[in-house]
């Protein structure tokens, strides 16, 4: 349904009636803040990254082809600008990271809240390549290939990259990660 | 079933709701977006003209000075000043030294202008 109501609006915007782009940022506003803010971790931030990226899709509407849904077109959209804009940002390093200093980050001490932010942290931390596919991948609900579309990049490299990226933090953080979470499948 | 407890802490993160206003501000944005004029497109169709034949008076120089080199000394170890003396009449026949004057002001005039155009969009 999402997916034929894109197109209805975004010909109507090609037509000239530039409010139907409304019901397509209503659509859309809430996945693409929460990918910038996964980005960012910071919510102004993650809004007007979120806003330029409605801004550019405003722009280049005429350029979505449509072999592709409008939301994979939309995320491709996004995601570049958000890893543009944080390259603006230099990385944190997973030791300059002060959580991960904590005595209680290394004895196991921290509530299960405070470890999973932690880890969103050491996330944040890693080397651009392997960040942007966990943040993606985990956005897309574990989909490795919406993720590659949304980066795009072949889903091999997008598989490599993200076992890589989990194989460097669990290494960083040993501990965090250590205890596995026992649930009915 | 034992699930990664990666998989668990990075999947389970809780929606970031945007703010009340943020459709009203990014429509905003759009309508300002719509009611500005497109930027004024750079005229390459009628600077590639002058900028070719400039370049065809360069290289024409170019050879003229490579010419009378040829002719000078066979193959001096270090340029004397008659054969300087050469290339310099020889250029100066050709008009090199206004060739050089107007091809630098088309440079300052196509820089200048790309300036202008790159500082209003």
């Amino acid at each position: 349904m999402t997916a034929s109501d894109d197109q209805a609006d975004v010909e109507k915007v090609l037509a000239g009636h530039i409010d139907a782009f409304e019901q397509i940022v209503r659509r859309w506003q809430s996945p693409l803040v929460n990918l910038a803010y996964r980005f960012c971790r910071d919510r102004d931030r993650a809004e007007d990254m979120a806003q330029e990226a409605f801004l550019r899709a405003y722009r280049a509407l005429d350029r979505w082809r449509k072999d592709a849904t409008f939301s994979t077109w939309l995320f491709a959209l996004a995601t570049n600008l958000y890893r543009s804009e944080l390259r603006r940002v230099p990385t944190v390093s997973l030791e300059d990271i002060a959580e991960l200093r904590d005595p209680r980050a290394i004895d196991g001490g921290l509530e299960d809240e405070d470890r999973d932010r932690v880890v969103r942290r050491a996330v944040s931390a890693l080397p651009r390549k392997y960040r942007d596919v966990l943040i993606l991948f985990y956005f897309h609900d574990m989909d490795v290939a919406a993720a590659a579309l949304s980066l795009g990049l072949p889903e091999g490299t997008v598989k490599a990259r993200l076992s890589r990226g989990r194989e460097i933090l669990r290494r960083k953080v040993p501990r965090l990660l250590a205890t596995p979470s026992m649930e009915e499948g | 079933m034992i699930h990664d407890n990666l998989d668990r802490m990075l999947s389970g993160e809780e929606d970031v709701v945007p703010s009340s206003g943020f459709v009203t501000s990014v429509m905003d944005a759009v309508r300002r977006e719509a009611a500005t004029p497109p930027p004024i497109p750079f005229p390459w169709k009628r600077v590639l003209p002058g900028l070719a034949s400039w370049a065809i008076v360069l290289v024409s120089f170019l050879i003229a000075v490579f010419a009378q080199i040829g002719r000078g000394a066979t193959a001096p170890s270090v340029v004397p000043s008659s054969t300087l003396v050469t290339i310099l009449e020889g250029a100066k026949s050709i008009g090199a030294g206004w060739a050089a004057l107007a091809l630098l002001m088309s440079f300052a005039s196509v820089t200048l202008s790309m300036r202008l155009i790159g500082g209003r969009t």
